[in-house]
């Protein structure tokens, strides 16, 4: 607490003039960003952002060192400027996390930036005071060198050199999505949020195959009176195999035989194919209310009409189950002549000459007869400057828990 | 197989109940104290047997949507209680966390879940349990160190409050940070490999990233002259931002378009 017997800006600065401090700095950020007509910040690439990131830590360095016992630059980098910047960034976070990020509204709030707030001008003036803050603490506790400063120093670090290349790095980032055909080859990607545009790659991408596989289909009922589903009022997912019952109301259904993957044959009774033709079936027994003899269900899939069931009111259906995972077998090529052979799949990215290749997605409508992939190539030359960053924060985290669990009772 | 649910919470909640009840008769006795721990420790127990074998049963970690993470919750707290009382000698904070437990399986009770064993293509990673399980331990302890912000409260209004009990609450939030950190990290991780970036200011970031910075305000205002009794406000309030963070974020304008929420069924 500031002492109440302090005048506003009476030497030594404390919290006041630092929530001050916070405000306007933010209070500045908004009328740039009213003033500019809403347009955010646009940061350098390469190599302009490396020069500004290497001028802001020398700056920092020169001023910690030079001026370490003037009352205003103690104040600069302290704890009350730290906090209160750390709440300001919670505030204009809080704006990122109620209004729909990137979406059309109240032309002021647009003008101000409210709906694209992590490019706007108070948040990028607010994060580099933070830098500032948090770079003089840590030339501070870092020059002299003592290993009790450790966690501190592992901590902070981790997080100026996290946020520093994470923001500063944001402008050389490239995300291209690729869409190609199976058999097909492509080395051409659209920017991604980038609308129409269209960015070669210096690599090429040649799909083999691209395949599906399902959870298997469910039973439900479909009560078209009220257009709703029913779960046959038990609390679990029917899966569809061979011997599946569920009972309700008075109806008994058993799933007699199953197959993954079938055509409906001559005679409407179907048979077996390859997963690439196919659909799942189901041939189900109905008995009591609504007992019929034995019939077929099916999902239904391009250019084959789902088999349903009627029973009473309601009509039994099978619905394909969701995605399990998807797979694209693929050779990248690079123009230089190195190639890859991989299978990308959703959370395992393959590496190629400085890229990361990504499953993406498919042609959602085809479902599981899809034969285009959606790849995504990413190139983020400052990623090991932000894991650097992380995995400094989680050993000062370490060294904090560690800390925290040997100490007991009353702090000192 | 469905494993019965009703029956292990109720009998979950019979245990937390009948091992407060002994513990506060119990006094000095050292006897029925123990026996009291036993009861509250089995109260967890069943949990978390019921979560392995519905976890068995789903051939998926369940840690997918709310209810499911409600049963972590459900089992861990209970034990951070005990644990604060062996630590440090405070047994008040194990009934507040029984209590809340115990609200948790209720709520599962009133709102049964649908039994699913689907999991989305992108929730299939090596990350999914670290980043989930971390951010629920993060939780227990928050939580409890929100219960131990109001206590403190109350009892500084009756002018008992001591400089121990203070200390619990600061440690727990330390801890609760530490974890929070992890989840944080672990998650930006992972979404480097599932979405291709690390970070993307989806709703669900954001609001975890918002939680995280109101404790780290929470620590650097205790490591600065700031007066107990607002510190003690302070745990007790930034929980409400840590619930927002946790599942209110799905009734914000923003959650259509989070790619992480937890799912709700
Ligand atoms: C990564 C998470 C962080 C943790 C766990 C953390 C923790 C701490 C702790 C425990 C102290 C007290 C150190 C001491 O008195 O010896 C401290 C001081 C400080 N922190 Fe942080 N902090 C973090 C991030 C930040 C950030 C993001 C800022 C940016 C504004 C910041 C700015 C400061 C400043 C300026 C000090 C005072 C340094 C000094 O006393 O010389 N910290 N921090």
């Amino acid at each position: 607490m500031a002492p109440h017997h302090r005048k506003w800006f009476q030497a030594p600065w404390e919290f006041r003039e630092a929530a001050l401090m916070a405000i306007m700095t933010a209070a500045f950020g908004f009328a740039i960003q009213y003033a500019l007509g809403g347009q955010g910040i646009t940061l350098p690439a390469w190599p302009l952002n490396g020069v500004i990131l290497t001028l802001l830590a020398l700056a920092t360095t020169a001023l910690g060192l030079s001026f370490r016992n003037r009352p205003p630059v103690q104040w600069l980098g302290g704890i009350p400027l730290g906090l209160s910047l750390i709440l300001s960034l919670a505030v204009l976070s809080f704006i990122g996390g109620m209004v729909p990020q990137g979406a059309e509204g109240n032309p002021a709030a647009v003008r101000l930036g409210l709906y694209s707030i992590f490019s706007s001008w108070p948040f990028a003036l607010t994060v580099a005071l933070f830098l500032v803050n948090l770079g003089l603490s840590l030339v501070w506790k870092t020059v002299p060198f003592s290993p009790k400063n450790l966690q501190f120093i592992l901590f902070h670090a981790g997080f100026w050199i996290a946020l520093a290349c994470g923001i500063f790095g944001s402008s050389d980032l490239q995300r291209l999505i690729v869409p190609v055909y199976e058999g097909r080859s492509t080395s051409r990607g659209l920017v991604s949020g980038g609308g129409r545009e269209v960015r070669d790659l210096p690599f090429s991408v040649k799909l083999h195959d691209f395949s599906i596989e399902e959870y298997p289909p469910q039973l439900m009922f479909y009560d078209p009176e009220s257009d709703r589903f029913i779960m046959a009022g038990t609390q679990a997912v029917t899966e569809v195999r061979k011997g599946t019952t569920i009972s309700w109301k008075g109806t008994r259904v058993e799933v007699t035989e199953f197959m993954d993957s079938a055509m409906p044959g001559p005679d409407g009774i179907p048979i077996t194919a390859p997963p690439s033709a196919g659909i799942p079936y189901a041939k189900v027994r109905i008995t009591g209310s609504g007992e019929q003899p034995d019939t077929w269900l099916s999902t239904g899939g391009p250019g084959m009409r789902p088999y349903v069931a009627g029973i009473e009111s309601q009509i039994l259906i099978m619905v394909p189950g969701s995605p399990k995972s998807y797979r694209s077998a693929v050779t990248i090529q690079a123009e230089g002549g190195r190639s890859l052979e991989a299978a990308l799949e959703v959370n395992k990215p393959v590496n190629f000459e400085g890229w990361k290749i990504y499953q993406m997605g498919y042609d959602e409508e085809s479902g599981r007869f899809s034969t285009l992939s959606l790849i995504e190539a990413i190139r983020d030359p400052w990623l090991p400057g932000v894991y650097l960053g992380f995995f400094m924060i989680l050993a000062g985290n370490t060294l904090f828990f560690w800390n925290g669990i040997k100490r007991s009772g009353v702090e000192a | 197989m469905i494993i019965d649910f009703t029956a292990a919470a109720y009998l979950s909640i019979a245990f937390w109940a009948s091992g407060s009840l002994l513990g506060i008769a119990a006094r000095g006795n050292s006897i029925m104290k123990n026996a009291a721990t036993g009861l509250n420790l089995g109260g967890s127990i069943i949990m978390i047997a019921f979560i392995a074998m519905y976890w068995s049963a789903l051939e998926r970690p369940p840690l997918r949507t709310l209810g499911e993470t409600r049963l972590w919750y459900a089992a861990l707290i209970p034990l951070v209680g005990l644990l604060v009382e062996q630590r440090w000698n405070i047994s008040w904070l194990k009934y507040y966390c029984m209590a809340l437990a115990g609200f948790f399986l209720s709520i599962n009770l009133m709102h049964p879940e649908v039994f699913d064993k689907a999991l989305m293509p992108a929730l299939q990673s090596p990350w999914f349990i670290p980043h989930v399980v971390v951010y629920l331990v993060g939780y227990v302890l928050l939580a409890a160190s929100s219960v131990a912000g109001w206590h403190n409260i109350l009892l500084t209004w009756r002018k008992k409050n001591t400089l121990q009990n203070d200390a619990i609450g600061h440690y727990l939030a330390l801890l609760g940070f530490v974890f929070l950190t992890f989840g944080l990290v672990f998650g930006a991780l992972w979404a480097k490999d599932a979405w291709g970036n690390y970070w993307s200011w989806d709703p669900k970031e954001t609001w975890a990233f918002i939680a995280w910075l109101i404790y780290l305000g929470y620590l650097h205002a205790s490591s600065w002259k700031v007066r107990r009794l607002n510190l003690q406000w302070y745990l007790a309030l930034a929980f409400l931002v840590l619930l927002v963070s946790w599942f209110g974020v799905n009734y914000l304008p923003t959650a259509a378009n989070s790619v992480h929420t937890y799912q709700q069924s």
